[in-house]
């Protein structure tokens, strides 16, 4: 499917690359006109012609547009510059030669043009394949886990019917609290696939953001009901352009991961703030703060040599990155002078006119 | 209880329609199971269902198009099953006449508050008594439908002329999720431009009046890309 996409471009002719052409080529024609008026020989006519071609092939796809300059060329020079003016006259001795020439140079750099992108093209492919690669890692490695105590959780079940009360209900909590967390593990590879299969899937709209904000916030108290999160929005109302659902993601990311890895934290707030032209979103806890070890691999989503236990450390916080770079925004991370963590990211403001 | 409500189960996935059904069977429902279209189309004309559960990918058909087919002769209830991401679906869903939506994956306390709207206010047009109702409460919120008044508190709240009226229309469907596009053609008729900015500037002002935390609203929710929902008193 590649050879015959890269044959169609070949055979179709690109606006872009007809300018280029035709620019050269008048820029050469015209040259040797000037030269003309004040060397009376014509020796560097085939040069500059050659010169030409060459340009011609380096910048354009395909061998089309070098092939053709070069025919051309050959054709102009014989007619306009040499002997008898204005007229073809192929009898000329080592006039083969200089066709030949010119289109030896044509194919030539041609071939090496479209080979060295091809070689650009194959090294960034496999620069993706090779972070698909990691990311599936790691991802695999880190559903291995819970996926295995669901199973043998819920094989116990199965298999002693006559487990004591509260040990059921450990194990049932168990599983529980593992599919949760494999459910979040598979919306962030959502919205990265989604991210991933090209920027236009991005569906930015002017959304006002405390409207994002309160959905996050309303999720969150779903899933962790005695969190100590407290909410500050802007008085202003503060409008972005977003894609609501992935931004949101972010926002539950951040939540989630205070309320997970701060030991110790009483105190989680989320703040809105407006910075100039950019609001700033903040989660900021109490707690422990983030480890020193962790600190360089915090938005990698992988952290050499992690425990198992760890695993949540996780990707979460690789798509935040991801989906706030697409939107053209930033993200920090840090700890507090007083103690605990904060994770902040910016979004440029939207000034919207409404009566 | 005789006469418990009757839910159909729309859904090919067997693990998905026994944790639905049994649920539902545990909190005093009778459950019926279907697991593609035709099965359940010939399963809505002969059992009659209070409420249908549907999952949208269905093996055999588009769950869209039965929601169609049921509109052309029956008002019951219809609550889509649908995943996350899928709100243009949720929406288009809503437009073709169902009447509210959970994402997968849901909780059976979220599940059974969306039956029990929907069965309320299904049975308030069967009475047709929605125009006699006069007062809404949910938390500290009331609105006294007669005196088109709103109060938090016992404190009066003022409003403008289109605020009250996204507020009456919200709780008039309290615990129904209520699309932009719907609540714009009530509220601004039906020319007005597509565009849901205006709505959205008036709820902010609204969430600013009534709410104590406009970013952590108690009583209207934000549906992200779908629209708003009221909050019940039981929620």
């Amino acid at each position: 499917m590649k050879n015959s996409s890269t044959a169609k471009k070949q055979l179709t002719l690109s606006p872009k690359d007809i300018f280029i052409t035709g620019y050269i080529f008048f820029a050469a024609f015209y040259l040797c006109v000037v030269l003309s008026l004040v060397d009376e020989g014509s020796s560097y006519v085939s040069m500059v012609f050659l010169l030409a071609v060459f340009l011609i092939s380096r910048l354009t796809e395909g061998y089309f547009y070098g092939i053709a300059a070069s025919v051309a060329g050959v054709f102009g020079v014989n007619y306009f510059f040499t002997f008898p003016y204005m007229q073809f006259n192929f009898s000329m001795p080592g006039y083969p030669l200089t066709f030949v020439t010119m289109l030896i140079v044509s194919v030539a750099t041609s071939t090496i043009t479209s080979q060295l992108k091809k070689s650009e093209q194959v090294k960034a492919e496999a620069e993706k394949e090779k972070m698909r690669g990691n990311l599936l890692r790691s991802v695999s490695h880190d559903i291995r886990t819970p996926l295995t105590a669901i199973i043998g959780s819920s094989e116990t079940l199965l298999d002693n019917p006559d487990t004591e009360e509260s040990k059921k209900r450990e194990l049932i909590a168990g599983i529980n609290s593992d599919a949760s967390w494999l459910l979040r593990m598979v919306e962030n590879l959502l919205s990265i696939t989604r991210l991933e299969s090209g920027g236009a899937s991005l569906e930015l709209r002017t959304e006002i953001i405390e409207e994002v904000v309160g959905a996050a916030v309303v999720k969150f108290r779903k899933w962790h009901q005695n969190s100590p999160l407290r909410v500050e929005g802007s008085n202003e109302l503060l409008m972005a352009d977003m894609d609501a659902v992935l931004i949101e993601q972010v926002l539950l990311n951040f939540l989630d991961n205070a309320a997970r890895h701060s030991k110790g934290a009483t105190d989680i707030e989320l703040k809105v703030e407006k910075k100039g032209d950019m609001a700033v979103f903040s989660v900021c806890d109490n707690g422990c703060g983030i480890s020193k070890q962790d600190m360089p691999y915090l938005f990698s989503g992988t952290r050499p040599g992690k425990a198992d236990s760890d695993r949540s450390l996780g990707i979460g916080l690789s798509v935040c990155r991801t989906i706030i770079k697409a939107h053209g925004g930033r993200v920090f991370a840090g700890n507090r002078p007083e103690g605990g963590a904060c994770f902040m990211f910016m979004l440029p403001l939207t000034e919207v006119e409404y009566e | 209880m005789s006469n418990k409500n009757c839910i159909l189960i729309i859904e090919d996935e067997a693990t998905i329609r026994n944790f639905m059904s049994n649920s539902l069977t545990a909190n005093g429902y009778k459950t019926i199971t279907a697991k593609d279209g035709q099965q359940a189309l010939v399963m809505i004309s002969s059992y009659r269902p209070d409420v249908i559960l549907l999952d949208l990918g269905l093996p055999d058909m588009d769950g869209m198009n039965i929601i169609k087919s049921v509109r052309e002769w029956s008002l019951v209830p219809i609550i889509v099953v649908s995943a996350r991401g899928m709100e243009t679906d949720k929406v288009k869903a809503l437009d073709l006449g169902a009447d509210d939506y959970v994402t997968k994956p849901f909780g059976t306390s979220e599940l059974l508050a969306r039956i029990r709207s929907a069965l309320r206010h299904w049975q308030m047009r069967k009475d047709s008594n929605i125009a006699e109702m006069g007062s809404f409460k949910s938390g500290d919120l009331e609105i006294d439908f007669d005196k088109r008044r709103v109060t938090v508190r016992g404190e009066v709240v003022h409003l403008t002329q289109n605020e009250y009226k996204i507020v009456a229309i919200l709780s008039k469907y309290a615990g129904k999720v209520m699309t932009y596009d719907y609540i714009i053609k009530e509220i601004w008729g039906p020319y007005t431009k597509g565009d849901n900015q205006i709505l959205r500037v008036n709820m902010a002002n609204i969430r600013r009046k009534i709410e104590d935390n406009p970013s952590e609203p108690r009583y209207i929710i934000t549906e992200v890309g779908v629209g708003y929902r009221m909050t019940e008193e039981d929620e």
